[in-house]
């Protein structure tokens, strides 16, 4: 029986390409499983509510009430996967929370499995944050997103040594694009019937990659 | 997808929850009293948190609740608690004149509020703080401090009836308190007064786990492994659990400190996740 992934996409830094990589990942696993619940802690960022108001619901780990809230729903294993967008003002919170409960290990336990996606960046604070995530997630739950347009050029070589996923960048005009509220990354594979752009390849790679990231949960989970 | 890291969060896990376990019954008696003469420190959640941890160390264990009529730690702990009033010879008979008959080696004494000074100054009168001298029975005093000058006060008070005895103060986190820390004068002047003392710190635990345990009226370790009163499957938040498994790990690691198990007679403790 496969696991129930949680996705967990998080930064300790603003503004580098979490929320996009959320929706991402929500998009392909509605289309591919026909279900998802994302969830958006985020309060000082572009939010993922706003992008999928559907399947997203707001979530906040600042007191005990909102991590219970939050959490009991994670360690349940209905077979539903789950997206976090945690924004970056509550990375530091989540994890020592995370830590505390032994979130992890009781996820084991219950058959669900937890995937710590680390947004890149090139900051001291990132650098700091990488190892401690590296203390508490096993390597193989534990992948790095190489977003070519925070990061230009080559990841901290700290960063490199587990699994990385890279998203490459978007021109300037697609960028505005996508960033429309109203737009739908499986919406635009569906409607445009030229699958050569730049943004249809750009999208059916990424779902690709998260195609393979699900692939490797089944193998594990087998 | 993965197997978890060591030491993330392992259950300090009881092989028994107030069921009888066997011990040494050639054990000299052992009698811990809990105690302070202020209210709301937190004195019957450090009883409850030693029940647990001898009932996983298989160290029998009984406890007297002197909250009379009405007893907090008997609600958690109902199957080895009696409630008893300390300050009638009847109730004192039945805790001390039992010591060598009864068979859990280690009595646990919830003293209320205020009865810390006269229960003590009970057991000088009966001879049991000379028996204790002498080596027949193992005394130790958790004297439980709070943030107070007042709670400091009393530890002068209380140590002079402590020769023979192990004297332990806890200063127990009931909330974001330094306990004078910031002041080394103040600090030296009541934590390095008493020259035997061992120090031992009770962590905070967050506040809504220690409510829904208060409200699920189990002990701790019933509550981590989602257990009700019966030990039928109950529902807890599993955040809560997880904090208090954590939060009750690290005061088991301060009992380890103290060799707790060496002094009840029941050697090193058993084997639990490493969570510090």
């Amino acid at each position: 029986m496969p696991v129930t992934p949680v996705y967990i996409i998080c930064s300790p830094r603003p503004l580098v390409g979490k929320t996009l990589v959320a929706r991402l990942l929500s998009e392909f696993l509605l289309l591919k499983n026909g279900t998802v619940n994302s969830f958006d802690i985020n309060l000082k960022e572009p939010s993922l509510l706003d992008y999928l108001p559907r399947t997203t619901e707001t979530a906040d780990v600042i007191d005990t009430y909102g991590k219970m809230q939050l959490m009991d729903r994670l360690i349940v294993d209905d077979g539903i996967a789950k997206v976090i967008d945690l924004g970056f003002h509550a990375f530091d919170e989540f994890f020592k929370m995370t830590g505390e409960i032994g979130f992890l290990k009781e996820a084991a336990r219950r058959h669900v499995a937890p995937v710590i996606l680390f947004v890149a960046d090139l900051d001291r604070v990132s650098a700091r944050a990488y190892p401690m995530l590296q203390q508490q997630i096993p390597a193989n739950a534990l992948i790095t997103i190489d977003n070519e347009y925070v990061v230009r050029g080559e990841l901290p070589a700290a960063m490199e040594v587990g699994r990385v996923l890279r998203i490459s960048a978007l021109p300037t005009f697609l960028k505005t694009y996508i960033d429309r509220l109203s737009f739908s990354f499986t919406g635009y594979l569906r409607n445009e019937r030229d699958s050569s752009t730049e943004l249809h390849q750009w999208i059916r790679r990424n779902y690709s990659n998260f195609r393979d990231l699900e692939l490797s949960l089944l193998l594990l989970g087998s | 997808m993965f197997a978890p890291k060591a030491g993330d969060g392992d259950l300090p896990i009881a092989p028994a929850v107030g069921g009888a376990v066997q011990g040494n019954s050639m054990a000299k008696p052992v009698v811990i009293v809990v105690g302070a003469d202020k209210g709301g420190v937190g004195k019957t959640t450090v009883s409850r948190t030693l029940l647990d941890y001898f009932s996983a160390n298989n160290v029998p264990t009984r406890a007297f609740d002197t909250e009379s009529p009405r007893g907090t730690l008997m609600r958690f702990h109902p199957d080895i608690t009696e409630i008893v009033d300390m300050t009638t010879t009847s109730d004192q008979m039945k805790i001390f004149d039992t010591l060598n008959a009864a068979s859990p080696s280690v009595t646990v004494i919830d003293v209320r509020a205020g009865l810390l000074s006269p229960a003590l100054a009970s057991l000088r009168d009966i001879g049991f703080l000379d028996a204790a001298k002498s080596g027949q029975i193992t005394f130790a005093v958790f004297h439980i401090l709070g943030p107070s000058i007042a709670s400091l006060d009393e530890i002068a008070e209380t140590a002079n009836f402590m020769v023979g005895a192990k004297y332990f103060l806890v200063k127990n986190f009931i909330n974001d308190t330094q306990f004078f820390q910031w002041d080394q004068a103040t600090y030296n002047s009541y934590f390095h007064r008493i020259k035997d003392a061992t120090e031992l710190t009770i962590p905070k635990l967050n506040e809504m786990a220690y409510e829904q345990v208060e409200v699920s009226s189990v002990p701790f370790l019933k509550f981590v492994a989602n257990k009700g009163k019966d030990d039928e499957a109950a529902n807890y938040s599993f955040v809560l659990r997880g904090y208090v498994r954590h939060w009750l790990a690290n005061v088991w690691s301060e009992f380890d400190r103290i060799k707790l198990t060496d002094l009840v007679g029941s050697g090193k403790p058993i084997t639990r996740g490493g969570e510090k």
